[in-house]
């Protein structure tokens, strides 16, 4: 084992220590013993094993990455990482055209950031995804469960049962017009009830509070192993004031972004982020662009930008590495995301899934 | 200073070792903040612990300040036990019914339009209704009403209150009573708004508020800050942020609704703003 020192996790008076004693390999260590070694750089017999414990354990998972065990390891074919990909489905939004732009819907082990002015709807798809995630896999969902991080203070759990009502109501119709049996065996446990116990809520009041709650949510994501959506509304927010150091805003945001790539892949969820626009202002005129700076752009791996078109809210996919850039509408009707115009009648057996769909616009026209 | 701030906790009080207290805040490490802001390497150095260690420190340190975990069906229920305190009815049917019932408790509404169309109107009317019965759609509570531009008036108040609920409004009795709840403060700088907002805690609790109204939030930012000036945009949109993110914290820890009413221009101005943040 030629590792050298300092490549190990060690404390850094400890390692000076060794240092100086003459050692720089792991290999070297690990020949004496911790009464030895105790002696040789005078530290405690305690101190001494549990260093020679860390070197231990440091170097029985370096041999095991070269044995090449499947569960240590990160690396994979492109052939495993498409059949993954196509076996681990998506969270729909609702609104068929969004899903198509999207792929079929939000895709999972990646982070998806959405961006928007004001009151465009970032925060209703953040909802409506965090009750479709839930969705039992009969209907064509995932059964997962959602952990939402708020921000802002806008989460409404009157809106949110508002969305689970009619996603239920949704899977009803479904199930009357198939008749079968795990269908509604399904519904007898996805209630209003049951989707909102598995919106688990953390409301964090500044960038602190958030830094720690991402910290810690691996192990919360390892105690609730269900949960396929991390959804943070939003990310700019905290970061948008009392930040002298711009640096350290830079840094920091890219330690939260990095901590949620390695979420989304370990976890196998899909991660959900709400950005904020700012006005850039060029040599004549002026634009609206996500906030955060250039480099945060980075970040996420799929950004779709919800913006107004005189009063149609539109979704523009602007980077996405599988799908092509496109604008789609859509609106928010009270049952959450959907479809501009109702579909075509179409002649699919599928039909019947398009019906709750037009629900809402009927509803709506008759106000 | 934001107050209700678990990251200015210290510390020590996150359950950290005396010894090793010491030895942060000679790096000037002093606080949760301080710490969840330095990198890890930087960390393993000030410390002197191995890479384990500081793991499970930065573990500790985060449990100390990261937020409870709520499931949406708590937070329902919590409105479910009193229905009246999850919103306070606007009493206009229509309005309300866009509301999803009315002014949010626990959150911050913002109430903007052109000059005259009747925003400081909606104010005294909605603080009128809070100090209501609860029995009669209100918040049985105290109003406090910020008041920036001196449009306030107590005339008016009483009218809006006699003409709107004359069953209720009979005696002078009950008249008094609702004006002696509304607590009116005319602040004309900033600076006085911002600090009167960070008292208000205090105040919330002894009076019994239900209702923090802010009128307004745009005319004293307008008057102080030419956005001509280089920096005064960068300035005005931290002062903004920093009396919206006090606010809403206010407004989440004792579930009152707060009003902030601005003009529409500066709705405008407001994304601006945003220019400045890089």
């Amino acid at each position: 084992m030629q590792r050298d020192l300092g490549s190990l996790p060690l404390a850094p008076a400890l390692r000076a220590r060794l240092v100086g004693a003459g050692f720089s390999t792991a290999q070297e260590l690990l020949e004496v013993g911790p009464c030895e070694l105790s002696k040789e750089i005078g530290i405690s017999n305690e101190e001494a094993l549990e260093t020679l414990q860390v070197i231990r354990q440091e170097c029985d998972s370096d041999a095991a990455r070269m044995g090449g065990d499947p569960t240590s390891l990160r690396t994979c074919t492109a052939l495993e990482l498409l059949e993954q990909e196509q076996a681990q489905g998506f969270v729909v939004t609702f609104c068929s055209v969004l899903d198509d732009i999207l792929g079929g819907g939000v895709q999972l082990t990646k982070i998806t950031e959405i961006c928007g002015a004001p009151g465009v709807g970032k925060t209703q798809l953040c909802m409506q995804l965090a009750v479709d995630v839930q969705i039992p896999e009969c209907f064509g969902g995932l059964a997962g469960e959602a952990v939402y991080i708020d921000t802002e203070g806008s989460f409404m759990v009157e809106r949110v049962a508002d969305i689970a009502t009619a996603c239920v109501q949704h899977c009803q119709l479904i199930a009357e017009a198939h008749q079968e049996e795990d269908h509604h065996k399904a519904l007898e446990t996805f209630s209003l009830e049951s989707i909102l116990s598995h919106i688990y809520y953390f409301r964090c009041h500044d960038y602190t509070e958030l830094l720690a709650q991402i910290y810690l949510l691996p192990d919360f994501l390892s105690e609730h192993s269900k949960v396929r959506l991390v959804a943070v509304d939003g990310i700019a927010f905290p970061f948008r004031h009392d930040f002298e150091d711009l640096s350290l805003r830079t840094r920091l945001l890219n330690g939260l972004a990095q901590q949620l790539i390695s979420i989304a892949n370990d976890h196998k969820l899909a991660v959900i982020l709400t950005n904020q626009m700012t006005t850039r202002i060029g040599q004549s005129q002026s634009t609206l662009v996500p906030a955060l700076g250039e480099s945060w752009g980075h970040a996420a791996t799929i950004r779709l930008i919800l913006h107004w078109d005189n009063n149609q809210r539109l979704a523009t996919l602007y980077k996405s590495p599988s799908q092509k850039e496109s604008t789609v509408p859509y609106c928010i009707t009270p049952h959450g995301f959907r479809d501009v115009q109702p579909p075509p009648p179409s002649q699919t057996p599928e039909g019947s899934e398009m019906n709750p769909r037009k629900r809402p616009r009927i509803e709506e026209d008759k106000q | 200073m934001l107050f209700g701030n678990m990251a200015s906790k210290k510390l020590r009080r996150a359950g950290l070792a005396q010894e090793l207290c010491e030895r942060l805040s000679r790096h000037q490490i002093n606080t949760c903040h301080d710490f969840l802001c330095v990198s890890f390497l930087e960390l393993m150095k000030v410390t002197g612990q191995s890479y384990q260690n500081v793991q499970k420190l930065l573990c500790k340190v985060s449990r100390a300040c990261a937020p409870k975990m709520q499931t949406a069906y708590d937070l329902k229920m919590k409105r479910a036990v009193n229905p009246f305190s999850a919103f306070l009815s606007t009493t206009l049917d229509s309005l309300d019914k866009t509301l999803h019932g009315g002014v949010a408790c626990g959150s911050l509404t913002e109430v903007t339009g052109p000059p005259g169309c009747g925003k400081t109107q909606f104010c005294i009317m909605m603080s009128v209704l809070a100090t209501l019965p609860t029995s009669l759609g209100g918040l049985d509570g105290a109003v406090i009403y910020i008041d920036t531009e001196s449009a306030f008036s107590a005339e008016r108040l009483v009218q809006i209150a006699e003409h709107r609920l004359p069953n209720y409004f009979v005696t002078e009795e009950k008249l008094v009573s609702m004006t002696r709840s509304i607590h009116l403060y005319r602040e004309l700088t900033c600076e006085s708004v911002l600090k009167r907002i960070e008292s208000l805690e205090e105040e919330i609790i002894s009076k019994k508020v239900k209702l923090v109204i802010i009128d307004s939030v745009a005319s004293v930012v307008r008057k102080e800050f030419d956005t001509k000036l280089q920096g005064n945009l960068t300035e005005r949109s931290n002062f903004l942020a920093r009396e919206a993110s006090m606010l809403k914290y206010l407004a989440e820890e004792f579930s009152i609704p707060v009003l902030g009413r601005k003009l529409i221009f500066l709705h405008f101005l407001y994304k601006d703003c945003g220019a400045t943040g890089v």
